[in-house]
Order: structure tokens, then sequence, then C-alpha cells
């Protein structure tokens, strides 16, 4: 048998006493796209930060395509395949937001050699066009909307033609319409194919999101996180009917 | 006078922009204060010296082999000296200090105190108004406009600009879009000081070379870097020639005051920052984060 995808095996992470990750294992196929749900504090942002290598890992390790990724620098998994979105967006602030999205056009992975800036340009464009603000093109990144800056973070990572996209709440902050919109858009991406000059692999995706319902439209298979541990995992609706997930996330309130 | 006053602004603004400039870029790409940077600037006017005088080859071949030189110095030191201890900024500040010093102190040793002189690439001057322009003048300001021209262009136009403003602005997020980061900043304090040297090689024929010659112009550099915003190079451009008008007007119209003239333009920038505690393009600091 072939080595999973991505394989996550017995990680753990601490922050001083604080354990944030515990023993965590799972393991994800090229096709799938799963959403990572949980109380705030879960470890959910943690453990995409341990994936893109922006922490390191106490113990345990993560393996994308059978090769063992943890303790590589954040570029490099960038290049690898694997890139992640901000849960509060950063964009370069200060530049055009073109020019944000041309940086990640110009990782190695997404960059023929020899390619031209103007083409580059091209490219980002048409990440830009797919997010749906390529009318902004040209403005500061400071002056976006809540809304259009989770598109440009959308954009960027899209521009680095990803195998695996890691998404940090793409949903939050926006409006219902805008929700909508977004959710049909990384359904479509999720498809692949080409965007203009931008080539989607049809990246598999692991989206942390809070808004259930919105979430459980586009995903197969949820994984819920509580105090670092995973306490199910499955297809949506046998997930919302489990006992441990209602007690400690869901709550009363249901969705 | 006036024209006298205009040619040395000129001058002197072009210089303090080009160093500003290569300062305020590793600065922004990896915060790195390097007070070295004019350090550098003074040995690629030694390298021309020695080049020209004792070696007895072509200035222009000296200019050539003294901005290859330096910045290959440059990047050695940077590979060794700053970026090992990178991760903390005051060790950095005192390193970067230490390695000014050595460079002087190396260069006191080689060629000793002694006021030292090189030949202008061009001789001849015109006069205009009765005034005297040296050809060498002329030919200073022009490169230097060309340089800076070329740093526009390096900046805005190209591959390496683009990584180099994406750093500058958010190197956690670069890192996140697949850039590296580190080989960035490599590349940036390459581009830094080839810029420091570039500025010796134009500058060197009109000044006079002394191991000490570094302090008057890093003071000068971090003023008009402050005056023009942390990290803002339109900003070091502007703030430059605001300062280098300043120096000019008070060594024309002040009898006997060009002592005064560091002293004038340090309290222009003073002035600039009670006002406007950013800087004249500066970003306040709760956004840049």
């Amino acid at each position: 048998m072939s080595s999973p995808f991505l394989e996550i095996d017995g990680l753990n992470k601490g922050f001083g006493g604080l354990k944030a990750i515990r023993d965590v294992s799972f393991s994800l196929g090229r096709e799938e796209m799963i959403g990572l749900i949980g109380p705030n504090g879960a470890g959910k942002t943690t453990l995409l930060r341990l994936i893109t290598g922006i922490l390191k890992p106490d113990s345990g390790a993560i393996r994308f395509k059978g090769k063992k990724i943890n303790g590589h620098k954040t570029w490099s998994i960038v290049n690898q395949g694997i890139v992640g979105t901000f849960q509060n967006m950063r964009p370069f602030r200060r530049l055009p937001i073109i020019a944000n999205v041309m940086v990640s056009c110009l990782s190695p992975r997404a960059m023929k050699r020899g390619e031209w800036v103007k083409r580059v340009e091209a490219k980002a464009m048409d990440a830009l066009e797919f997010a749906g603000i390529s009318d902004m093109a040209l403005e500061d990144a400071s002056t976006l909307s809540q809304g259009d800056l989770k598109r440009l973070e959308v954009a960027r990572a899209v521009a680095t033609e990803p195998e695996l996209l890691l998404l940090d709440e793409p949903f939050g902050g926006l409006s219902p319409a805008e929700t909508d919109l977004m959710g049909k858009s990384v359904k479509r991406l999720h498809k692949g194919g080409r965007f203009g000059r931008l080539h989607s692999e049809g990246p598999a995706m692991i989206i942390i999101e809070h808004k259930l319902q919105q979430l459980m439209k586009i995903v197969e298979r949820i994984i819920v996180l509580n105090y670092g541990e995973i306490i199910a995992d499955g297809p949506p609706e046998e997930v919302v009917k489990n006992k441990d997930v209602i007690r400690s996330y869901l709550g009363g309130g249901g969705i | 006078m006036l024209l006298d006053i205009i040619i040395s602004t000129l001058i002197n603004g072009s210089v303090y922009a080009l160093l500003a400039i290569g300062f305020s870029l590793i600065f922004g790409v990896a915060r790195i204060v390097n007070i070295a940077h004019t350090a550098f600037y003074m040995i690629a006017a030694y390298c021309i010296y020695f080049i020209t005088n004792s070696l007895n080859l072509h200035p222009l071949l000296g200019m050539l082999t003294a901005i290859v030189l330096v910045t290959l110095i440059g990047l050695i030191s940077y590979k060794f000296f700053i970026d090992p201890i990178r991760e903390h900024e005051a060790a950095v500040l005192i390193a970067t200090i230490a390695l000014a010093m050595i460079l002087q102190e190396v260069m006191l040793l080689i060629f000793t105190g002694d006021f030292l002189s090189v030949p202008s690439l061009i001789k001849g001057y015109m006069e205009f108004f009765g005034v005297r322009i040296a050809f060498q003048q002329l030919l200073t300001i022009g490169v230097a406009l060309v340089i800076l021209a070329a740093v526009w262009v390096l900046l805005r136009k190209t591959r390496l600009g683009l990584a180099i403003r994406s750093t500058a602005n958010d190197r956690e997020v670069a890192n996140l879009m697949g850039m590296n980061v580190a080989q960035v900043a490599m590349m940036t304090m390459g581009v830094s000081v080839a810029l420091a040297a570039f500025t010796g090689a134009v500058v060197v024929p009109l000044t006079i070379l002394n191991p000490h010659m570094w302090m008057h112009p890093l003071i000068m550099m971090m003023a008009v870097v402050v005056l023009g915003g942390l990290g803002s190079i339109k900003g070091s451009f502007v703030g430059a020639y605001i300062l280098g008008m300043a120096e000019s007007l008070v060594v024309f119209l002040i009898p006997m005051g060009s002592f005064l003239k560091g002293s004038v333009a340090l309290s222009i920038m003073i002035l600039v920052l009670l006002i406007r505690p950013e800087g004249l393009f500066g970003v306040a600091f709760e956004e840049e984060r």
C-alpha cells in the first residue's frame, strides 16, 4: 500500500505548561476535503501552524507524500505543495493587491524558470479574477474590506498552486451572501482545472470553520478537536450526532 | 553662489540618498541596523585609492574592482558575522559597530591616518556665470542619479525587487507564501553593500580619504533615514536632498560656519520628528507590527 497523502502521526505540542496538541494522528487522502472544528482554544490553528512549519512539534511526525516534513522551513514546505491562510488576514499592507499575489506566484513551485515578470503579473491577475477582486488590483492592500481581504488571502494561497490547501476560517467575518460565494469558490477550486493561466491541481483541503452549516455543505469528512485531542472523525452527519461533540462543542444551542 | 549651492546640494543629497537607501533596504528586509554601512563606503574609497595610486591602474578599473570586492567583503561579513546572531537585534547592532571599528583600524594600519586623495576621472571645468563647475562634479551627480534610477527599477520591476519589498513589508507572511527569506536577506545585503560601494566610487574623486571618513556620512545617513521615515525608500530619497540642501546652505551662507552643517541638519531632523514622529513618509508603528 502506498503511503497516504498527508499523514499525521502522534503529534504533540505544548506551550509552557499548556498542552495544545495531544497525540493527534490522522491521515488525509489526495482527493479529500475535510473540516476541522472544535471549541475556541482546542488547538485547530496550532495544528495548521504545525503542518505549515511555523511551529515545530515537540514530538510526532508529519509526513507529506511519504516524506517527513516537520523541521522543514515554511518556505520549503510551501514549495513542496502545502500552503495555508491566516485566520487574521495579513496582507502586505503597503503593496498593491496585485503585488501581494505576485509574491506567491514567485515561489519556485508556481514559477517556471525564466518566466518574465509580466507573465507573473498576468497569472496573479487570474488568481485575483478567481477570487473576484481583480477590479481592485492596483489599490493598496490596506484599503480592502474584511471580506475582500479574505478573498485576497485565498487568491494568494491559490497562486502558489498548492496540492494541499489549509484554510483558517475562510468564512469568518463574511456576510451570508459572501459566505455562499466563498463556499462555491472553494468547491470549484477543489475540483481543479484551469483558471486562465493559473493551474489548479485540485488541492486536498483542511478547512477550519465555525459556521458549521456552510462547512457541512462542502466537506465530506469532519474532524473534531477538543483540548488538543481528536474526539470525533467521520462524515458530517455522524459527527453532529456524536455525544462527546455535542457536550463539548455544540452545547445546548445546536448549530 | 546659487549655482554653488545647487551643485553641492545635488552631490551631498545624492550621496546621502544612495547610502540611506542601501541602509533602509537591509533594515527593512532583515531588521539589521547596519552601523558598518558607511564603513563599506570607506573601504570602497580606499580600495580605489590603492588600485589607482599603488598599482597605477586606470581609476575606472579601480572603481569596478572596488565595487565587486567590497560587495564580497560585505557578503562574507554578513554570512559569518551578522547572520548567526540575527535573531538578537541588540547583538547585531553591537556587532556592526565592532565591524565598522575593525574596518577603520585595518585601514589605519594599512594606509595610516594621512589625508589621501584620488585624481578626478575627467579633468577640467566649465565656467557658468562666473562659477566654476568641475566636470567631475557633474559626472558624480549624473552617475549617482543613474544608480538611483537603477535601484528604482530593481525594486519596482524585477522579481528580486518584489521579493525585497514583500519581505520588508511582512517577513512571516513572505515566508508563508513560499519566499526563502534567508536567501532574500542575503541578496538584499549584497545590493545594500554594493550601493555603499558605488557611493564610495562616485564620490572618491571629490573627497579626502581618511580612516574616519565614515563617521559623518553615517550620522547624516541615519538622520536621513529617520527624517524620511524608517523603512521608506521614497522618504530616504526626499530626506537625503533636504538634509543635503540644509548642509550646503549652511556652508555657503554662514561665513566661517561650515562646522555648523551637521548640527543644523540634525536640528531639522529633530524638528520634523517633533511634528511627525513617524517621519515624512513613515508608517506609524502600530500598523507595522
